[in-house]
């Protein structure tokens, strides 16, 4: 009886998932059958979420989880669930994002790699699945179980570096992190990383948001990786971090930014991308002005950069000038910025710092020193940068 | 997409933003739309976030349907569905309900649960006020502000958020808590609907968060009630959270099952609009939703941009254009018009609530009506406007979330409960808003006293330390007032050792002897206890002054040994660690310990004695925690305000203090807020001693 039983379980974990794929096939193909065949993913689709997660109620079954997780991966059922999830109904977009999630947490017992062993599967395999997460994005519909998916599998580095390191390619493939990542080479800046700022940008504020965290996600949990990676690319993220968030018209995404921006750069593991940061007066000018935003978080948080310059015992030679042409100004624009920020003690002591420390800066910017690494006198910031990235690699 | 409705009047609003109904152009239907200014806030625009993802992933016809969001300038609107019935706190306004519509209403409740539920989804916040209709009778769950999604439907919460009164025990002890807190929190709901209040809405929020996980559970009692509806809620409030069915099963359950349709609510909302319309309609101030002007600029800014040589700042950096202003909204809270009320950190509010609470303040701001709920991690910044509140009461026909306003652990009280009591009411109500019983017996002295007595004759061993001398200093409180004390003195020319030793002995060791002897099964026992009983009476009669000091002895002894004066005086040494723990701890450990030097020295100047102690109280009549060594047990100033700083401090204090001695502790816990009002009493009290006993 028992053995019959294994059977059957067995026999309806391949037909359900064989099932849906079928369904998921038609779907677009079908539109007059359209209500009949969501009506049955639907069904399909709640019931593999409750095999895979029970109910408040119900336990698991560890062999059935196993069972069609197995065929999920066999019948290569994901990529095609990721890319129609956008045409599901409600209820079953959610139990999509509770099937893959669960699919990527599944562990073989005993099994003694970093990442559970179904996801690995996937990052070997089909990384492309990454890939199109992300492309869910472009849709509203799409965006939440999919970032929901995302965001809970970029626990791992190599779901982070399979997206930092997609290049565009002519077969669609994308690139196999395990074997074949050149760190030092430079990203085309066409990979799906460089995506999200546009998501960022331009969704709407429910998907720029959800991407937002996303990409917050990818900088802050993956620092070693992320700090090779921004070390290797500079320029162009902080061209594009620059001017496409920082920038932006939105005020959560001007707002969040410079958050998210003041604490990488205050993170010990980003210290060498702080470093070349601070020693640009582009970025100087640009943290100064959002001091002068008219809205006050947005102040509060660019007075979080702004003091980074400022707190840098070796400041560039752009820096300085900018400081120092602007010392009788920040003087008379600190003490009373934010001042309403009573109760805030760390910001009052920070400010109060940065009045003393802009004090102490000479009066005129005729004894600065032109930058000594390249002995003639540079007026720019810009060409600086590189000389002193070199000097410090 | 602002252009994409029609903003009416405000329905409500909160620290959190604004509610206004708006009509959708494109469709013609009515919407509820709540901005939120995300300049108020330096909390993480995350947390707003999280609120819109878990209500977005919300279909249910249980459950407020979210429609949309959008920034328009520095603020986030969400779109919502019209609910025109208002909530259950706002139908409960003519009165309690009946069964039968509590039926429906938990029926409905429990559908909207077992949805939220089946998807990995705990509100943690569910009570009547968050539990709105629509015109036509339908239920809906509202306010997710402190709802968690689950990603692994099996795993547990620890976050301790909520609202005192609703709050499962499970969720209090920070034990970690599943889908089952709601269903406890349901359960004080249906007592809600059926009372008017949840259960124990007249204790102190703070203090309710000790009783809830160790009392017994509520229930609801009484021949008004129907068998199955009082079994419901019995199954509901069971302290141990597996044991509580869950929504699913509760909707089999024999009251729910007899429930009759939704449109029979009709009636309820028709009821409660009709007694908004008799009673509150003179109140009604109907705020229009405007557009607001820019703010004026920091004029010192305007003229004084950064020089960074030829670059010109771009309009992208926000160079004052015209036009581009128009989003911002002037901020009241900015605005110090005095009215509002900017309570920034928890224990401002505290201390403001102990004010509001006294006996001798006319405000009517009653603690007790807290209904706000608490979230931590962070505590949000709360500004509460007055007029706000005050409209809040419009708040009847409003969107759920609009209600969700104070997350501080202090007790504000945002919700339209507090509203009614900060109108101007008719005088005969606001006698009876007069918040908490206990305060004013505390005013009047004896009966609280009494009530120590009693629960320390609980357990021998603590009688004779807690009724020692020092224990006069509340009896002084009663001296001032007695005439017993006055007339024994003429008749007794004594010294003022001699009187303090009578009365020691009739305030203290003699009830104590009789309680004790009372507690005694054994006769052998009995007689030895007896005979020593006798043996002090003697003494007394003989020398009362040599029984003061006998009584001094012993109770220096007890203190100089640190085991026996945390096992004997617990308060005590819990009131002097939690006093190193106050901000302000210096000056009153110091105090203290002065206290404890010059009280040790005593017995060998007796002559000078009461001098020393009159000096000492005259020289700090406004320290609450120096009155006299006795008052530290009692003191109503014993810092449970301050234990509610952290958690986890309240939690290990609760369990150095509280624990052992039941009562005292719940009398502290009910008089935390009088702590102004004891520095007051205690000033009129030094004044009557030294009127009494003027200075040799």
């Amino acid at each position: 009886m028992a053995f019959l039983f294994g059977r059957t379980k067995q026999r309806s974990a391949q037909d359900i998932v064989r099932s849906t794929k079928d369904l998921l096939l038609r779907l677009p193909r079908e539109e007059g059958q359209a209500a009949k065949i969501e009506e049955e993913l639907a069904r399909n689709l709640s019931q593999m979420k409750i095999t895979l997660q029970g109910t408040p109620e119900v336990e698991v079954s560890p062999d059935q989880v196993y069972q069609l997780v197995n065929h999920i991966l066999i019948e290569s059922l994901l990529p095609l669930l990721v890319e129609s999830v956008y045409r599901l109904p409600f209820e079953a977009r959610k139990d999509t994002q509770t099937i893959i999630s669960n699919v990527f947490r599944f562990r073989n017992p005993g099994s003694t790699s970093p990442e559970p062993d179904a996801l690995k599967e996937v990052l070997r395999r089909q990384p492309e699945l990454i890939i199109a997460l992300c492309n869910g994005y472009e849709r509203r519909e799409s965006a939440s179980p999919c970032g929901g998916i995302l965001k809970e599998a970029l626990k791992w580095d190599a779901v982070a570096a399979v997206i930092l390191y997609d290049e565009p390619s002519a077969d669609g493939k994308t690139i196999d992190i395990y074997n074949e990542v050149d760190v030092t080479k430079k990203s085309s800046g066409e990979g799906i990383f460089w995506k999200f700022f546009g998501w960022i940008d331009k969704s709407s504020f429910e998907v720029s948001a959800d991407a937002f965290d996303c990409f917050r996600l990818i900088l802050t949990k993956h620092k070693a990786l992320v700090s090779q990676y921004i070390s290797t690319n500079f320029d162009l993220f902080f061209e594009r971090y620059n001017a496409i968030l920082i920038k932006s018209e939105s005020y959560v995404t001007k707002r969040q930014s410079i958050k998210l921006l003041g604490e990488v750069l205050l993170d010990r593991q980003f210290y060498e991308v702080m470093t070349r940061y601070v020693d640009s007066g582009d970025n100087l000018k640009l943290i100064m002005w959002q001091l002068k935003d008219d809205r006050r978080m947005v102040q509060y948080e660019a007075f979080h950069v702004f003091k980074i310059f400022a707190a840098n015992p070796n400041k560039s030679h752009d820096v300085q000038k900018f400081l120092i042409m602007n010392k009788q100004r920040l003087l008379k624009f600190l003490p009373k910025f934010l001042e309403d920020r009573t109760d805030d003690e760390q910001f009052n002591d920070e400010k109060a710092w940065l009045v003393k420390a802009i004090g102490n800066l000479p009066d005129t910017t005729s004894a600065l020193q032109p930058p000594a690494t390249s002995g003639s006198a540079q007026q720019n910031g810009a060409p600086m940068q590189p000389n002193s990235a070199q000097v410090r690699s | 997409m602002a252009d994409e409705y029609q903003v009416l009047e405000e329905l409500g609003s909160g620290s959190f933003g604004v509610v206004y109904k708006a009509l959708e152009k494109a469709t013609g239907e009515y919407v509820a739309i709540k901005h939120i200014d995300l300049e108020g806030s330096d909390d993480d625009i995350r947390e707003i976030q999280q609120e819109i993802s878990l209500l977005s992933t919300c279909a249910s016809d249980h459950v407020t349907r979210y429609k949309n969001s959008f920034i328009k300038g520095v603020k986030l609107w969400i779109v919502m569905e019209f609910l025109g019935g208002g909530s259950c706190l706002d139908l409960l306004r003519p009165g309690p309900m009946s069964e039968t519509y509590i039926a429906i209403i938990l029926r409905e409740l429990l559908q909207g649960l077992d949805y939220l539920h089946s998807t990995g989804k705990i509100h943690r916040d569910i009570k009547a006020a968050n539990i709105l209709l629509s015109e036509s009778g339908q239920v809906k769950i509202a306010d997710f502000g402190v709802a968690a999604q689950l990603t692994n439907i099996k795993s547990q919460r620890l976050t301790f958020v909520g609202t005192p009164f609703w709050m499962a025990p499970e969720v209090i002890q920070e034990a970690g808590y599943d889908f089952h807190a709601d269903i406890w929190s349901l359960g004080i709901t249906a007592m809600e609907l059926a009372l008017g209040e949840p259960p124990r809405s007249d204790v102190h929020p703070m203090k309710v968060l000790f009783i809830i996980p160790k009392e017994k559970p509520p229930r609801l009692e009484g021949s008004k009630w129907t068998k199955e509806f009082k079994d419901f809620v019995a199954l509901c409030l069971n302290k141990d959270g597996d044991k509580r069915p869950s929504a699913r099963a509760l909707l089999k359950h024999p009251f729910i099952r007899r429930a009759g349709k939704t449109e029979m609510l009709k009636e309820l909302v028709l009821k409660a609009k009709r007694f908004e319309d008799t009673f509150e309609h003179q109140e009604r101030d109907r705020r229009y939703y405007e557009e607001t002007l820019r703010e004026m600029g920091r004029p010192q800014v305007e003229d004084d941009e950064w020089i960074f040589d030829t670059i010109k700042p771009q309009a992208s950096m926000r160079l004052p254009l015209p036009g581009d202003f128009t989003m911002k909204r002037r901020r009241l809270e900015r605005i110090p018009s005095g009215e509002g009320m900017d309570v920034d950190e928890t224990m401002t509010a505290m201390e403001d609530m102990s004010l509001d609470a006294g006996p001798l303040n006319e405000m009517v701001n009653s603690p007790s009506r807290s209904m706000s709920t608490i979230r931590t991690p962070k505590p949000r910044q709360n500004s509460l406007r007055r007029e706000s509140a005050i409209n809040a009461r419009n708040v009847s026909i409003s969107s759920p979330t609009a209600r969700r306003v104070s997350r501080n652990l202090s007790g504000n009280v945002p919700t339209s409960r507090r509203t009614s009591a900060q109108q101007p009411p008719p005088p005969q109500q606001q006698q009876q808003r007069q918040p908490l019983g206990l305060d004013m017996s505390f005013g009047n002295g004896t009966s609280t006293v009494r009530q120590f007595k009693r629960a320390s004759s609980g357990n021998k061993l603590h009688s004779p330390s807690q009724l020692s001398p020092q224990d006069s200093v509340f009896d002084s409180d009663e001296e001032n007032r007695s005439p017993v004390h006055t007339n024994s003195k003429p008749e007794e020319p004594i010294t003022k050792e001699g009187s303090m030793g009578r009365r020691c002995f009739a305030k203290c060791i003699d009830p104590a002897f009789q309680e004790a002897y009372a507690d005694t099964g054994d006769q052998t026992k009995r007689n030895a206890l007896a005979k020593f009983s006798e043996a002090w009476s003697t003494l007394d009669s003989v020398d009362p002054e040599g029984e003061l000091i006998l009584l001094k002895a012993i109770m220096d002894r007890i203190q100089a040994d640190p085991k026996l004066a945390s096992a004997l005086l617990p308060q005590r040494v819990a009131a002097a660690q939690l006093a190193s723990l106050r901000c302000s701890s210096k000056k009153t450990s110091s105090v203290t310990q002065s206290e404890l030097g010059t009280y040790n020295k005593t017995p060998h100047s007796s002559p000078k004695k009461s001098r020393r102690t009159t000096t000492d109280l005259q020289s700090t009549p406004c320290s609450p925690s120096k009155p006299s060594p006795g008052k530290l047990v009692m003191n109503p100033q014993n810092p449970h305000l301050r234990r509610m700083k952290s958690n986890q401090q309240l939690l290990a204090e609760r369990e150095k203090s509280i624990l052992e001695e039941k009562m005292p502790g719940r009398v502290e816990a009910g008089k935390e807020h009088v702590g102004m009002l004891a520095d007051v009493l205690y000033g009129r009290w030094t004044e009557g001693l030294r009127t009494r006993w003027p200075l040799a």
